[in-house]
């Protein structure tokens, strides 16, 4: 069983243990845009790249390859004009990249909470069989962020209620819901990590540290990422 | 989400935003600089992490090591989704925050001309 965290003294929460599995399962399995084996070498490239070490691929694009290290390491400067260049390069399309950016920051984030305490990273995982859907969401629409975005609508409608009182949602929840699972991924993981949707609407959730300290942990982070979001 | 957590944790008085970007500023958040030294130091993989790990774990629990260690993983994810995606601010939000994001800079980030 991946994440089985025995042999250590913290007192890892089963939420996060259960995301972290699911996550893994995620990405070994088949996408709409990319295989299993694909989805997992593009967290191993990922993964590397945090480590400043420029691995190639023999599965992947150049231009994928670039973009996960873009994503990982280079996260701040990005702008439109290099988001027009990778979806135009071979092997590229804005769904395949929306795809590609959440393998990238789940797998990262789940080795980084691996790395803020000092544990190995979790061997990643083997791939499922199956080949991708390619099914686009015909609901997507070009908003205001780079990558269309689907609707309320659009998504299943038990994750309907995760965009919350708005149809598209908060911009940073919507943002990858072309590939309309994410919005559920990305839930679930943040539940595991931070705090769960409703919990986001506590003053005093659940946690051992107080609303202001995790957001002060929060804005920190974003602060040295130099996000302006 | 700082601001508006502390407003309703009834601790805004003594919130220093400043101290989410200069660390040398005391945000007024109970252990703040402590917990944001963790964050730098897991961001930037220095080696003062090993000892603050020991040090938030020792002052303050190591569920709270743990939690603070989520915490930093998620938005290690959220900041990449928003800089990968060229999201634009939300509405409410630039309402809210256009005075305190002059104010401390963020208008510099090269993000800003994507979110703005």
């Amino acid at each position: 069983m991946a994440f089985a965290y025995t042999g250590i003294d913290l007192p890892i929460r089963p939420k996060t243990i259960s995301s972290h599995q699911r996550s893994w399962e995620i990405i070994a399995s088949p996408g709409r845009w990319w295989n299993g084996a694909e989805r997992i070498e593009i967290a191993r490239v990922g993964r590397a790249a945090r480590d400043f070490e420029a691995v190639g691929s023999e599965i992947l694009s150049a231009a994928a390859v670039f973009a996960i290290q873009k994503l990982v390491v280079d996260n701040a400067n990005l702008n439109h004009e290099w988001y027009e260049e990778i979806i135009a390069a071979d092997g590229m399309s804005e769904d395949r990249y929306v795809e590609l950016v959440a393998v990238t920051v789940h797998a990262l984030s789940i080795d980084e909470f691996h790395r803020a305490l000092g544990l190995e990273l979790e061997p990643l995982p083997d791939p499922a069989p199956g080949e991708p859907s390619q099914q686009r969401p015909p609901e997507a629409e070009q908003r205001r962020s780079w990558p269309p975005i689907v609707p309320r609508t659009g998504l299943h409608p038990a994750d309907a209620m995760l965009y919350g009182p708005l149809e598209w949602g908060a911009n940073v929840i919507s943002a990858l819901s072309l590939i309309p699972e994410n919005v559920r991924w990305l839930h679930d993981l943040s539940e595991g990590h931070y705090l769960s949707f409703a919990e986001m609407r506590m003053p005093d959730p659940l946690r051992s540290i107080s609303r202001p300290q995790i957001e002060l942990i929060a804005a920190r982070v974003s602060v040295l990422n130099e996000c302006f979001y | 989400m700082l601001r508006e957590s502390s407003h309703r944790n009834g601790t805004i008085d003594s919130l220093n935003i400043h101290g989410a970007v200069n660390p040398d500023s005391d945000s007024g958040v109970p252990d703040g600089g402590l917990l944001t030294a963790f964050a730098e130091a897991a961001v930037r993989q220095t080696d003062a992490l090993p000892g603050l790990r020991e040090r938030i774990a020792s002052v303050l629990g190591a569920q709270q090591l743990v939690d603070a260690a989520g915490v930093v993983a998620n938005f290690q994810r959220m900041v990449r989704i928003a800089d990968g995606c060229g999201i634009p601010l939300d509405d409410f939000t630039k309402e809210a925050s256009e005075d305190w994001r002059e104010d401390l800079g963020l208008h510099e980030f090269a993000s800003a001309a994507n979110t703005a």
